[in-house]
């Protein structure tokens, strides 16, 4: 740990720090003369004399910064948490940051960069998703890993969590996850164990330094960081205005390849992704076509996993079909069935008991084997 | 001169007999009240002295003692306003005391000398036992209902003390008798498709279950619980007099025949304070929705918006079902007998169809969070009720009536009650294994039920209650729960959990 990292994480640590500060900041100074300058101790260079003059207090926030939160407390801090600094001069410094309009200036970085250096492909969507589409984000992910693919999200709830568990499954599996808070708060709580596993085995990256709160500005900003990361970026399930889209924005603006997998036409988690692929995006039924579009072999991606749940027959075999088209309540199963509700319950259980389907909310839905790890 | 009169007051919703005792002799002319009366009561000094100048009959220009035994009970009412002057006039010789000596009496009086009703004469007139009982004609339906001595009616303080003289006789007034009366309910015919949530409500209805209903806005949630109560049997005597007493002692309008034999329906709004909730008061206990829903149904819509302090005070009657109210001079114990449902969204946006849901985690927990996990585990029966589709909505196909499912509600009750003398959520623990076997197919789902940790030990035994009520929904007896009776609990026991995306423990 070399003694910049402890300024540049008090750099990205000042209150109302942004990327944009950060990089007008550094401008190829060295750490320590760029933190003298932000805080008062050097005189501002012109830029940064402009955004002192337009942001009253600005300067004397920074300046208090300077004695409240000394560079050796947060050297320390970065060091306790594991995390290593990496500033855009350091040779480890991502290849496919370099040059990109939006490139952080500071990356903050838990487990092994050289992880980026393999295949890339984007896995993202809503959070508030559907069991199928949390199962296909877990098949992708766990699918693209085993063929040696890093499996690049934003370990948010829903399918980048989903898709994670996946690539995780499998034994080679090096995911890459890109956060928009401190490496040392795991966010969402319920997601601690994917996160450490993802810092143990991958690479977690973050622009914020370690104690950064998830403040819900910060999670479109490293959006771009993810989009920039990725050579292929596969969106599983977006509403008409989920944040899903602004990651679409920022990949095609880097002429990341779009793929989006398609949904029920009145599924409104399949919204998103739905209008992405009328626009022309390219579409993902498999993880084939994903391994297509990354200019590999579609044949590398067979089944990974056997299905050994029982085949349900009768009833049971409708009842699976009518899920699959787009869940249904029980309401409207005992209606579109004729059976009694003993008889319906029964089955569902049964269902639901091999794995066939999954209660969420009244709703059961159809899933595919890989269910057990959403 | 002294006499005694007999009268009674209301706390909570208990008549208590009084004896206003009337003091008139020597000293300074004056008016005064003993016996803990309250600010309600002291204003009977003038209007008794109001009514009986308006009567055309002296108040007596010397002093005046009244005293209400037992004197230290705190007193609080108008009911006592007619035994107070019929005292002071015993006392002061304008009518004969013999006359008013084997006579009760209950009323408020007017300045003009006229007779008003008062809220809760039914338990009032209970506690005064057999004597004959003197109230305002507007109270003749409840008096009757309670009363096992005569009713007798008068219209205003003249014409009493004209009867009290010997001048004319008891007046009659036409009065109905009690009998029962059809009250209207909404029919459970109005409900288009739905069926996961009628079969809720008949096992509801017949096993006395606690039912929460969760659901977005639309499905129909209130729909279906204000049929719930159209489903229970008419109450028997008891139970109706029970009923009628503490609605009565509240104030609500009773119906045409006095009695109320249907089972009551309460559905306070989410604003409802916890006072008006449970019952209670500074000076008088008023029962609350508890209460008036006794032997009923409490439709509680929109639970999650009700205050959880609130919430909180539910947590007594629903395990005691009863309601004590202390405070610093009385307690009071009000029945609350009754059939909970209640209603809510799966989440404050409102929720739908998986994937529709916008609400964030922090919301979402927070909305949760107001139900207590001790209450939520009070429902043996919670559904997920969902908007009904198209096809359901205009199939115009009427489903089953409320008279239909009520006779199979009664059989099964019946069936419950022959078995083990209660209604089967009452049904203790350690009852279970006698009344409610169940069959090997139906425990190795309930083993792996538990074993996966999808159901709590209290879950256990609330589905099993459940299934025994399925079971009695039959119409065959028989003992014996089987699998597709405990799926069907199961199935009715949506765990709140999944329902708000969270873990899975039932």
């Amino acid at each position: 740990m070399s003694v910049d990292d402890g300024y540049l994480a008090a750099l990205a640590g000042l209150q109302l720090m942004n990327p944009n500060r950060l990089r007008h900041v550094l401008n190829g100074r060295s750490a320590v003369e760029a933190f003298d300058m932000a805080t008062g101790a050097a005189a501002p260079s012109p830029v940064l004399t402009v955004i002192f003059r337009k942001n009253k207090g600005l300067a004397q926030l920074w300046q208090q910064q300077r004695v409240g939160q000394p560079p050796e407390s947060w050297a320390a801090t970065c060091a306790a948490a594991d995390v290593q600094v990496v500033c855009e001069s350091d040779p480890s410094y991502p290849a496919q940051l370099r040059g990109d309009p939006g490139a952080p200036a500071v990356l903050f970085v838990r487990g092994d960069l050289s992880v980026l250096d393999s295949r890339r492909v984007g896995i993202i969507g809503t959070r508030n998703a559907t069991q199928q589409g949390r199962a296909t984000a877990v098949r992708f992910g766990a699918e693209l890993a085993a063929a040696g693919i890093v499996v690049v999200s934003g370990l948010a709830r829903g399918i980048d969590a989903a898709a994670h568990r996946g690539a995780l499954h499998a034994a080679s599996g090096r995911p890459a996850g890109i956060v928009g808070n401190g490496l040392d708060i795991p966010y969402p709580k319920q997601n601690t164990d994917i996160w450490n596993e993802v810092a143990e085995r991958g690479v977690l990256i973050s622009e914020w330094p370690p104690g950064t709160r998830p403040d819900a500005f910060r999670f479109p900003l490293r959006n771009r960081i993810l989009a920039a990361l990725c050579e292929v970026l596969v969106v599983v399930e977006s509403r008409e205005k989920g944040g899903s889209l602004i990651t679409v924005n920022e990949a095609i603006n880097r002429s990341v390849v779009l793929m989006a997998v398609p949904g029920a036409v009145n599924s409104r988690a399949s919204a998103g992704t739905n209008s992405l692929i009328s626009d022309g995006v390219q579409s993902a039924l498999e993880t084939a076509d994903i391994l297509m579009a990354l200019g590999l072999d579609g044949r590398r991606a067979g089944r990974q996993r056997f299905d050994a749940r029982p085949r349900p027959s009768g009833p049971q075999a409708d009842i699976v079909a009518a899920c699959r088209d787009e869940p249904r309540t029980l309401d409207n199963l005992l209606l579109s069935t004729g059976l009694t509700i003993g008889e319906v319950a029964l089955a569902l259980a049964r269902l639901e008991r091999d794995g066939w389907l999954i209660e969420n909310g009244g709703w059961f839905e159809a899933v595919d084997e890989w269910v057990d790890l959403t | 001169m002294f006499a005694s009169i007999s009268s009674a007051v209301l706390v909570g919703a208990q008549g208590y007999p009084v004896r206003v005792e009337a003091h008139v002799g020597k000293g300074l002319p004056g008016f005064s009240i003993g016996g803990l009366p309250d600010e309600s009561v002291r204003e009977a000094r003038d209007r008794t002295r109001a009514a009986i100048l308006s009567t055309g009959l002296q108040f007596p220009s010397i002093k005046v003692t009244l005293n209400l035994a037992p004197s230290d009970q705190p007193k609080s009412g108008s009911a006592m306003d007619l035994a107070i002057a019929v005292g002071i006039l015993a006392a002061s010789g304008a009518v004969p005391p013999e006359s008013v000596a084997r006579l009760s009496f209950i009323g408020e009086l007017g300045l003009d000398g006229s007779l008003r009703p008062v809220p809760g004469v039914a338990p009032m007139v209970g506690a005064l036992g057999d004597s004959d009982v003197v109230v305002p004609v507007g109270s003749a339906v409840e008096a009757r209902v309670a009363a096992l001595g005569t009713v007798r009616l008068v219209e205003s303080l003249g014409e009493l003390v004209a009867v009290l003289n010997g001048q004319i006789p008891w007046p009659e007034y036409d009065a109905p008798e009690p009998r029962c009366e059809a009250v209207f309910f909404p029919d459970l015919a109005d409900v288009q498709g739905q069926p996961h949530a009628r079969t809720a409500l008949e096992i509801a209805a017949a096993g006395g279950h606690h039912l929460l209903m969760v659901g977005p806005p639309g499905s129909g949630k209130t729909m279906l619980a204000s049929r719930l109560a159209g489903l229970l049997p008419v109450l028997d005597r008891e139970r109706a007099l029970e009923a009628t007493m503490v609605n009565s002692a509240a104030g609500v309008q009773l119906p045409a025949g006095g009695l109320i034999t249907r089972p009551p329906f309460r559905s306070p709004h989410h604003t409802t304070s916890g006072v008006a909730l449970v019952g209670g008061g500074s000076n008088t206990v008023r029962p609350g929705e508890v209460s008036l829903a006794h032997c009923g149904v409490l439709f509680m819509d929109e639970i999650a918006e009700f205050a959880p302090k609130v919430l909180d005070n539910m947590r007594q009657p629903l395990e005691d079902r009863y309601i004590t109210v202390s405070r610093a001079r009385v307690h009071v114990r009000l029945p609350a007998d009754f059939l909970l449902v209640a209603a809510m969204n799966p989440c404050p946006c409102g929720g739908g169809a998986p994937g529709a849901c916008q609400c964030n985690d922090a919301h979402l927990q927070r909305y949760i969070r107001r139900l207590s996990g001790p209450l939520l585990d009070r429902f043996d029966l919670r559904v997920n009720v969902h908007r009904p589709g198209v096809e359901e909505l205009l199939s115009h196909e009427p489903g089953e009536s409320s008279a239909a499912v009520g006779r199979r509600v009664a059989a099964a009750r019946v069936l419950a009650d022959e078995r083990q003398g209660c209604l089967n959520s009452r049904l203790a623990g350690n009852r279970l294994d006698e009344f409610a076997p169940i069959d090997d197919a139906g425990r190795a789902v309930l083993r792996h039920e538990l074993e996966h940790d999808r159901l709590s030990a209290r879950g256990y035994h609330r589905i099993r209650r459940v299934a025994r009520s399925i079971v009695d929904l039959r119409a065959a007896a028989q003992l014996q729960i089987d699998e597709e009776a405990i799926q069907v609990a199961l199935g009715l026991r949506a765990s709140l959990n999944t329902t708000m995306r969270i873990g899975r423990v039932a």
